[in-house]
């Protein structure tokens, strides 16, 4: 199976990039392996309690992917410089108390490891 | 993929983006071939003599020393519409006019923008 890989920069909410993400990977998890690297004030995207008025759950939204296979990742110093810390890995499949279920915090190595794997990859940055 | 080149077209102090771009350049540089371009304002990370204490955030030129083997292109048009051909630059970066620029991007596998 060929491998598509999705870098976020951005944030929820500010831009239309991790809804475009998501319906991207969602359409690609049909005949792609798809990963997906949060960076920067991407890795906001999965946490837990977002409640938009007039949006859909980003957060919601990924962590359906990741239920479907998608393999989500968050860089580890962004999401410590953000207040996100790993720990042990919980029952939810998450490493982050604050982070919705499947999705992890790891290295900025895993980018790298990630895009090597990969033959397609999209960014999508602000 | 073998291959990434890492676009930056953000300056490098206004936002994370310029040090997001250099990390995530560097980390790939173990078993893929790698270039970072520097296009529009991110064209002023090039500029030699660049001082960040008081900003308290890190020196980027430095980090682009710790990494002589990245390989680094500066769009030469972007230099000249921002009046910094006349600068210094940092000695082991490579200037590219727009053709030869376009020419490596193309040569890639894959582009990350920032």
């Amino acid at each position: 199976m060929k491998t598509l890989t999705i870098v976020l920069t951005d944030g929820p909410y500010i831009s239309e990039y991790a809804e475009i993400a998501c319906k991207l990977a969602d359409s690609a998890l049909e005949q792609y392996q798809v990963n997906i690297f949060l960076y920067l004030d991407a890795v906001h995207i999965p946490k837990k309690g977002q409640t938009p008025s007039f949006f859909t759950s980003a957060g919601e939204l990924f962590t359906g992917l990741a239920e479907k296979g998608a393999v989500i990742r968050a860089c580890a110093r962004c999401a410590a410089a953000r207040g996100y810390i790993a720990e042990e890995e919980n029952e939810n499949g998450s490493n982050c108390r604050d982070y919705l279920p499947g999705i992890k915090i790891s290295s900025l190595y895993e980018l790298a490891e990630m895009l090597k794997k990969s033959d397609r990859v999209i960014s999508l940055p602000r | 993929m073998k291959s990434v080149f890492y676009l930056l077209d953000s300056a490098p102090y206004g936002s994370e983006k310029a040090f997001g771009a250099l990390n995530a350049a560097a980390v790939s540089l173990a078993g893929m071939r790698v270039t970072l371009g520097l296009y529009g304002d991110g064209v002023y990370l090039a500029v030699a003599g660049q001082e960040s204490k008081k900003l308290g955030v890190p020196n980027l030129s430095d980090i682009l020393y710790s990494y002589g083997e990245l390989r680094v292109l500066v769009h030469e048009p972007s230099l000249i519409e921002r009046g910094l051909f006349g600068e210094t630059f940092i000695e082991t970066l490579e200037l590219a006019d727009e053709e030869d620029f376009l020419e490596e991007m193309e040569s890639f596998e894959c582009v990350v923008l920032f």
